[in-house]
């Protein structure tokens, strides 16, 4: 299944300078390994997002380690002040190794 | 005799995960293994020796107190920290305190994020604290909680 992610800068004008907010939503599902399907019986096995990594124009601003203890479909906002304009980069990785990657332009106003 | 012989087996590997719990947690253990990982042990291994000090003067949390379902939970916090090139904040955690997996996010920060801040969606099996965790590029450690009362549990 390949993973979905959403990416954007949660303000509407910055200039260089400020302190923007980026948030991250990623559509995955964060199985701890101890819950059972009501019906079968089966596990389901431990199945989570694990890394995800924000690099603004060539530098690594934001590295998260997730763990099974963050919700399902994991919301993650972090800030970012912002020294021109560039592309945010964000790469996913979840536990069985899938990867992807999902960018948002830095436009400053003025 | 064959209940027996099970309960002698279940004992046996019991014996050897206790034994052996490194070697189940990190050398063994597939991605899909179910692993528990107790608070305690993750804030030892974040302190690793130090102390904490008392960060409940300097970041702001908000967190619902009797969120309507333990399974998303909205974590936010705000370090009242310079984030200058020498004095900064360099990683910010999120633990809970009873759930079976207890770690939620470690976030690693440099000076270019401006202000030390994080929001996150946390799931509560129940009634615990959020414990937040956070490091400063010398390697002063502080340490705020809250506890959140949950009716309807997020994880099994």
């Amino acid at each position: 299944m390949e993973l979905r992610g959403v990416v954007k800068i949660l303000d509407q004008t910055y200039k260089v300078g400020d302190v923007v907010k980026a948030k991250i939503i990623v559509i995955h599902k964060m199985d701890t390994g101890f819950t059972k399907d009501k019906e079968s019986g089966k596990v389901f096995p431990r199945f989570y997002m694990k890394e995800i990594t924000a690099t603004y124009n060539g530098a690594t601003v934001a590295h998260f380690d997730l763990d099974v203890a963050t919700s399902q479909n994991p919301v993650i906002q972090f800030p970012l002040k912002v020294t021109g304009p560039g592309t945010l980069v964000v790469d996913f990785v979840n536990s069985e190794n899938e990867k992807a990657q999902k960018t948002v332009a830095i436009t400053p106003a003025g | 005799m064959e209940r027996r012989s099970f309960i002698k087996g279940s004992f046996a590997l019991a014996t050897i995960g206790l034994l052996n719990p490194i070697l189940f947690r990190h050398g063994l253990s597939a991605a899909e293994e179910a692993i528990e990982i107790p608070y305690n042990d993750l804030l030892n291994d974040y302190l690793a020796g130090k102390k904490a000090e008392d960060g409940s003067s300097i970041m702001s949390l908000n967190i619902p107190e009797a969120p309507e379902n333990g399974a998303v939970v909205p974590v936010e916090v705000t370090i009242n920290h310079p984030m200058t090139a020498d004095n900064y904040i360099s990683n910010i955690t999120v633990l809970t305190t009873k759930n079976k997996v207890n770690k939620a996010i470690s976030f690693d920060l440099t000076p270019a994020n401006g202000i030390a801040y994080l929001y996150v969606n946390v799931k509560m099996g129940q009634t615990q604290d959020v414990v937040i965790l956070a490091k400063t590029n010398k390697g002063q450690i502080f340490k705020a909680s809250q506890s959140v009362r949950v009716a309807l549990g997020g994880c099994g």
